[in-house]
């Protein structure tokens, strides 16, 4: 339960739930209710079960909701049932969080303790006796998909290379988040270079974790300091500038998650949220603009399986990979046509949810299997782990195939890991 | 990049967004949410009532106001409506503009309408039929012997009696289930095993010459699951439309959204269009409130297709004042009495909402246009009660066309 007056209570009592008309849309598109009896669907969960909340929680289904926020997208009545869910469901795991779910939530943690013994880390987590005991004492679904650790992070790079001279179209800053600078190292260059390749000088200021797996595992309290450390961090750099991101989740974070579901409504976050951009809305932004000259782009005649993750249709800025993809000669883009990859953070990491997850997946495992030539591309990274994992198939970030239509790398477009 | 910008993804602005693309323009749609499609019944009404029941809709609109949509429209603008939703969705939707048919309701009354999935045609009403309804004990949004007994106590138009039986399954959609939604019965009948395991339980129950009513659950993606059961069945069978979510509506969204995307509409869900600038009596942009601003997006042309008072396009406050919540457009229809305590279901505040001129550019009420290149299209034209008048879908195809016809040939 929460104090009085705090924002979570005061969501639980105001909510939006008055607007729902029941009209049932969030349940028919809820990627989880459609696979498992467990879970009684948003309209359930949501604005009906919030009712009769009032702080402690009236139906442990709750559990069960992905966080996905498909059901907040296409309610047409504006409900916020996927905001009223998370905050629900840290009112119900307050006073007993797992160990497990402290622990996953700390990326920046995970990431420092792994990069200097990369390796052995890595080796360990592909190591199956390793796994069942951190499943059985932990409670991380032996067969989840886990981050590949490198040697090298993104800062380490940037700090041992001789940057390009600055180009003429003006400064962008540059937020990495934890899985670019740790894990999605390539990811993180190939966006800085395609951008001083635009003429973009780069800039790159000190950065921590923005806090989102801690508030998606229901840890408010820690996830305010750390997303307000973060805008403080961001705003060190020139305040004009456009703040570009290649993770959708942590953009979304800073965009809208940390005001709408944490309620920090610091003036600081709000500005910085509005100057975020996903990497591939403001290529295509730029495209729109008559900014981004195409003309020289290298062909690639490939067809390439594309899954539009779930962060990235919380920002409501449609699917610009698919549009900017389809942008490079001979690329044919085709959408998995699902609204969920089942990983959805860290819910497909949890023992008790991961068969739940794959069976979400499953649709878009199956198109990517389908029609893949050797390679797909999905802008999340935890997606693109889970996809790989079920799939065999080398899942990229878009900006890898405009990496390489700029002549900035080669054929063929690969994980480069 | 984009030169025509449609707001709203219900059937007019989906319609409206494929007919630009295919015409060359680059559209994208801006939506809040999804549209009332999945809320319809799956099929497309034209005109049930003007207010006697309807046999012929287009011969009808002659008696309708002058003020109502359909008489700016005209019969033309109407008919190729219809006929475009048949050239995208033909093997999906039987039927002729000219006719209505008869279907039965899940509580069995006879419901007008106009074009039909292939899946509800058996169940259209004629001399001597039979039917028999059939339900689940899981599926509480359907009770086959309340349809029955209320078909029967009916005749059909020509004044033939209606014979109707209901039957009551007991066979969840997912084992041990309580308590199945259609959606879930609809995903189960997607798979050939659970159709044979229905047909199995229901095929004994079944006389000679029965026209099988089952509620509307007959498969989500797998088109052919009607013809396989009535193949295992050896019996004539259509689905009943249930209240929402109904699984036929949900087909026609998905249908719909689809071409929509074949065509290159981009589409960009999720967040309210809350703004708009203008210069010089045209909309240069609109301000869609996306995740930590307001986007907004520049185009020549706009296709205004929001919906009425149900998807808050129109509201009222307490003090009786009626808004059009984006561009503040002067309304049509509006008067003292808007709410009477007469029939909750004909309000004359039902009936306020947009105008617009033949070619489905917004005028007021005193005939001026606010802007040159602002058209309107679907639920948010004033003059209809759509809902008593089973008018709606036919207003939101015609419309849509009628707009898109006028911004493709630069009127
Ligand atoms: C209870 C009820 C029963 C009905 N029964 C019938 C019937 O039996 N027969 C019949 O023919 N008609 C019926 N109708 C009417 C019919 O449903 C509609 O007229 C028809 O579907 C209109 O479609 P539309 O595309 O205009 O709008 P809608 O389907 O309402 O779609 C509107 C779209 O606009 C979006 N939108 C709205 N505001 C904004 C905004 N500010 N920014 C971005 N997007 C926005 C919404 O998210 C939605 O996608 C009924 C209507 C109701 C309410
Ligand atoms: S989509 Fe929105 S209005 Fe409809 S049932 Fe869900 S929460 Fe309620
Ligand atoms: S957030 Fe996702 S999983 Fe949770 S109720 Fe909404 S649609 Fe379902």
């Amino acid at each position: 339960m929460f104090e009085p007056d705090s924002y979570e209570h005061d969501l639980l009592n105001r909510a939006s739930l008055d607007h729902c008309v029941k009209c049932t849309i969030c349940e028919t598109q809820c990627p989880v209710a459609a696979v498992t009896p467990l879970f009684s669907g948003p309209k359930y969960v949501g604005p009906q079960a919030e009712r009769f909340r009032h702080g402690a929680s009236v139906d442990y289904s709750l559990d069960y909701c992905s966080s996905c926020g498909i059901c907040t997208n296409v309610c047409p009545q504006g409900v916020h049932i996927a905001e009223l869910n998370s905050v629900a469901r840290a009112a119900m795991k307050k006073d007993h969080m797992p160990l497990r779910d402290q622990l996953i939530s700390r990326t920046t943690f995970m990431g420092m303790a792994m990069t200097p013994v990369a390796p052995i880390a890595n080796a360990v987590l592909k190591f199956k006796p390793a796994r069942i005991a951190v499943e059985k004492v932990v409670g991380i679904h032996r067969d989840a998909a886990m981050p590949t650790a490198h040697t090298q992070t993104l800062v380490g790079w940037l700090r041992g290379r001789t940057a390009p001279k600055p180009g003429s179209r003006g400064k962008l800053i540059f937020f990495h988040g934890c899985a670019q600078n740790y894990f999605e190292v390539e990811t993180g260059v190939k966006t800085i270079e395609v951008l001083e390749h635009l003429g973009f000088e780069v800039i790159v200021p000190k950065q921590g974790c923005c806090g989102l797996p801690l508030q998606s595992n229901g840890i408010f309290d820690t996830a305010r300091v750390w997303v307000r450390k973060l805008v403080a961090q961001l705003r060190e750099a020139p305040r004009d500038l456009p703040i570009i991101s290649c993770s959708t989740s942590c953009g979304g974070m800073l965009k809208h998650e940390a005001n709408e579901i944490l309620g920090v409504k610091d003036a600081d976050l709000l500005e910085v949220g509005g100057r975020m951009r996903d990497i591939c809305e403001f290529l295509l932004e730029m495209y729109d603009n008559g900014e981004l000259d195409t003309s020289d782009w290298l062909e690639n005649e490939l067809t390439v399986p594309y899954h539009a993750p779930c962060q990235l249709r919380g920002q409501n800025i449609g699917t610009p990979a698919v549009q900017l993809l389809e942008l490079v000669p001979g690329i044919t883009v085709v959408e998995s046509g699902a609204y969920c990859c089942g990983i959805a953070g860290t819910y497909g990491l949890k023992k008790e949810k991961y068969e739940v997850a794959m069976k979400v997946g499953k649709p878009v495992f199956d198109k990517i299997v389908a029609v893949n030539e050797g390679i797909a591309a999905c802008d999340s990274e935890t997606c693109r782990w889970q996809i790989e994992q079920a799939t065999s198939v080398p899942t990229v970030h878009p900006i890898a195939f405009i990496h390489q239509a700029m002549g900035l790398s080669k054929l063929p477009v690969t994980t480069g890991s | 990049m984009t030169n025509t910008v449609v707001i709203g993804a219900g059937l007019s602005g989906l319609v409206a967004a494929i007919r630009l693309a295919r015409g060359g323009r680059t559209v994208t749609l801006l939506t809040k949410g999804l549209g009332g499609l999945q809320l319809s019944q799956g099929t497309i009404d034209v005109l049930g009532y003007a207010p006697e029941r309807v046999d012929a809709p287009i011969d009808a609109i002659a008696s309708l106001p002058a003020t109502h949509p359909y008489r700016v429209l005209g019969p033309a603008a109407i008919a190729a409506g219809i006929a475009y939703a048949q050239e995208l969705l033909g093997d999906r939707l039987v039927g002729n503009a000219d006719r209505n048919v008869l279907l039965p309701t899940a509580v069995g009354a006879l419901r007008p309408t106009c074009l039909v999935p292939p899946s509800m045609t058996a169940g259209v009403v004629t001399g001597g039929i039979r039917y028999v309804l059939v339900g689940f004990r899981q599926l509480k949004d359907f009770y086959p012997k309340l349809c029955a007994g209320n078909l029967e106590r009916q005749t059909t138009p020509a004044g033939d009696p209606i014979t109707a039986r209901g039957i009551i399954l007991d066979l969840p959609a997912i084992e041990d289930m309580a308590d199945s939604s259609a959606l879930a019965y609809a995903r189960a009948l997607d798979d050939p095993s659970y159709r044979a395991k229905l047909a199995a339980a229901l095929k004994p129950l079944l006389q000679d010459g029965e026209v099988v009513g089952l509620p509307a659950i007959l498969g989500h993606r797998d088109a052919g699951a009607h013809r396989h059961l009535e193949e295992l069945l050896e019996h004539a069978v259509f689905e009943v439309p249930l209240p929402p979510p109904g699984v036929p509506g949900i087909r026609l969204n998905e249908a719909l959204t689809a071409l929509a995307k074949q065509a290159g509409v981009r589409i960009v869900a999720g967040a309210k269009v809350v703004g708009f600038e203008s210069a010089g009596g045209k909309v240069i942009s609109v301000g869609q409130a996306t995740a930590g601003r307001i986007r907004q997006y520049a185009a020549d042309a706009f296709v205004y297709a929001p919906g009425g008072f149900e998807s808050g396009a129109l509201t009222m406050d307490s003090y009786g004042t009626v808004t059009e919540t984006i561009f503040g457009l002067p309304l049509h229809g509006l008067g003292p009495d808007l709410v009477t305590a007469g029939d909750p279901s004909d309000q004359a505040l039902f009936r306020v909402g947009v105008g617009v001129d033949a070619s489905m550019r917004v005028v007021d009420p005193a005939g001026h246009i606010p802007y040159s290149n602002l058209y309107a299209a679907g639920g948010i034209l004033a003059g209809a009660t759509r809902w008593t008048e089973k008018s709606g879908e036919g207003i939101a195809l015609a419309s849509a066309v009628a707009a898109a016809d006028s911004i493709l040939k630069g009127a």
